[in-house]
């Protein structure tokens, strides 16, 4: 007799909370300095000071980047049912990429460093807005995927320009580096700008699943089943602009996380589309925190950036995605 | 307890799909709904359950459907589309438990009735052995078996189903008839329940239905008991077929026999 499936995602559930715990053990104790990966908090006096300022907001972002990277791909595959829907997808990423370079672009960013951030929110808001606006109240899921396809377009289309017009290479340079992505040189101010706007992206997104499950049946089944499918649409779409704006702002852009998680855990939920939330949060937030620890043990010079890891591992994962053949059911 | 239709219209931009369809029809009863390609079936029923803006009212007990709330309407009225998509391979178990979605609070889990509904519905159907089959390996029949177990088991008062048996081998056609026929009856606590079924086998909508309500082109043309409805008058004018039409151990027997020259088509509407 198979277990009922709860227990099952309890076993799933409980085996990724114990991987984060080991992830997130090792990003605390995996330092980097000029000469490669350094272990442990170093010397007593500086101790403290390494855990608070350094080790900590680096590990609390990869945790919230990554889940909520993972929350926001399953939640996103679920509404558009199609495994390779990603939040990049929406247009709130490279709306929040836009948002920081603009800032950059005026020289700001050297001001006060909580206007980068500011700045990467409001790109995801603007972005969200021209979604709203295009797609409109009503809008179907594929007219949001084209706008989003264009929102997307323009974004780094404007994303050029200010590189092109860029003030000086060094400009340009530095725009460039934070559109990688990265958790390197972050503070806490990070973590308390970054963490309210994700918990509401959270809950909207939670508040959704129920309607995700219904939609498996398709938008009229939903219905009959007493689910309003704009309801679930604005709820996932909200969400995740507001955490994936967040997120953006924080780290830059860090892609195919929300598209690689889901994908991997899907099976051991049996695709119940509900029950992939929590799993692919804690995947999301193991996945990112070991990568970000793997960049640190990586030998002498210049930092690898999370982004360009993320990128290197999830496109060929795309590419296979997409190359396979349809698999039945999932018609 | 009956479910009554006012004066439906259902345009697409300016055509007009439905018009002009009033009826009452209560618990208890098994209703065919039929008509040639076109007629408007579908939409009509989509308009009974509440999932297409139309004109005029439906009324479940006296209460408008537009001003039930959600989860009321979602209880009281179960709807199979017809040939819905399955999105994910869920199990077979698993996606005829969505069923009991609006039953259920956010977050709860599956209460001892909700098993009950599902393995019941399941039985019914004779789906109970793919139950844990996942639903990207079964065959389209046994597709569409689940797929109505999943309404079954939602056991609201009134079930709509549109070509619940197109998919479907004799031996499971005959079945599903029954089990239509059976929910009609409803169990010890639900008593009588309603449901309208959308079929193109008119053999067997005039020998398991106490109600036929044929559609042409919009409008309903005929509605009462499916040996007035199903004549074989109605069945030359709207289906332009000519009908062998008997009795088998006094149940009606009706096979399209022959399609009747394109001189008697109708004439095309204007629309």
């Amino acid at each position: 007799m198979q277990p009922a499936p709860p227990q099952r995602d309890l076993a799933l559930i409980a085996g990724l909370g114990a991987l984060l715990c080991l992830a997130t053990a090792g990003s605390l104790f995996v330092g980097r300095g000029g000469d490669g990966p350094t272990f442990g908090l170093g010397s007593p006096e500086i101790a403290a000071m390494i855990f608070a300022e350094i080790r900590l907001p680096r590990t609390l972002l990869a945790l919230l980047v990554g889940g909520t990277l993972g929350l926001c791909g399953a939640a996103l595959q679920g509404l558009l049912r199609n495994p390779l829907a990603e939040p990049g997808l929406l247009g709130a990423a490279s709306g929040g990429a836009l948002g920081a370079v603009v800032v950059f672009y005026f020289g700001l960013a050297t001001a006060t460093s909580v206007l980068l951030p500011a700045g990467a929110v409001l790109g995801s808001m603007v972005a969200l807005a021209a979604l709203y606006g295009l797609a409109g109240r009503r809008g179907d899921f594929l007219t949001i995927v084209l706008a989003g396809i264009a929102i997307n377009a323009l974004a780094a289309a404007l994303t050029s320009l200010a590189l092109n017009f860029a003030p000086s290479p060094y400009a340009a340079l530095e725009i460039l580096f934070w559109m990688l992505g990265s958790l390197a040189d972050r503070s806490l101010t990070h973590v308390y700008l970054a963490l309210p706007l994700m918990l509401t992206g959270w809950l909207l997104v939670a508040v959704s699943g129920r309607g995700l499950d219904a939609l498996t049946l398709g938008e009229d089944t939903a219905k009959s089943l007493g689910f309003d499918p704009r309801r679930t649409q604005w709820l996932v779409i909200g969400g995740t602009a507001l955490a994936v704006g967040a997120a953006v702002a924080v780290t830059g852009v860090v892609g195919f996380v929300g598209l690689v998680v889901p994908h991997l855990l899907r099976r051991a939920v049996g695709h119940h589309p509900s029950r992939l939330l929590l799993p692919s949060f804690l995947g999301g937030a193991v996945l990112v925190t070991l990568a970000d620890c793997a960049i640190r043990l990586m030998p002498p010079g210049p930092e690898l950036k999370l982004g360009v890891v993320t990128a290197l591992l999830g496109a060929p994962f795309f590419l296979h995605l997409v190359m396979r053949p349809q698999q039945g059911g999932a018609a | 307890m009956t479910l009554a239709a006012d004066a439906i219209e259902v345009r697409y931009d300016t055509q007009l799909a439905v018009q002009a369809s009033s009826f009452v029809l209560a618990p208890g009863e098994l209703v065919a709904l039929v008509g040639p390609n076109g007629a408007g079936k579908s939409t009509l029923l989509r308009a009974l359950a509440g999932l297409q803006e139309h004109a005029g009212t439906v009324a479940w007990q006296g209460q408008a459907l537009a001003r039930l709330d959600r989860r009321v309407r979602a209880r009281t009225i179960a709807y199979l589309p017809q040939n819905p998509p399955v999105h994910w391979p869920l199990l077979a178990r698993e996606l005829v438990d969505l069923a009991r979605l609006p039953h259920r609070a956010y977050g709860a889990r599956p209460s001892a009735a909700d098993a009950d509904a599902v393995t019941a519905a399941m039985r019914e159907t004779d789906s109970l052995g793919l139950a844990s089959r996942g639903v990207g390996r079964l065959s389209a029949g046994e597709r569409a078996r689940v797929l109505l177990a999943r309404a079954l088991a939602v056991q609201a008062p009134v079930l709509l189903v549109d070509e619940p048996i197109a998919m479907l081998d004799p031996y499971h056609q005959l079945d599903v008839m029954n089990v239509l026929r059976a929910y009609t009856k409803g169990n010890g606590e639900s008593g009588p329940r309603l449901v309208v079924a959308v079929l193109h086998d008119l053999g067997l909508a005039a020998r398991f239905c106490t109600r036929a309500l044929l559609m042409n082109q919009g409008t309903i043309v005929k509605d009462g008991p499916p040996q007035v409805a199903l004549g074989a008058a109605a069945i030359r004018d709207h289906y332009r077929v000519e009908p062998l039409i008997s009795d088998h151990a006094g149940e009606p027997v009706i096979v399209p026999w022959q399609r009747l020259g394109s001189d008697s088509r109708p004439p095309e509407r204007d629309r």
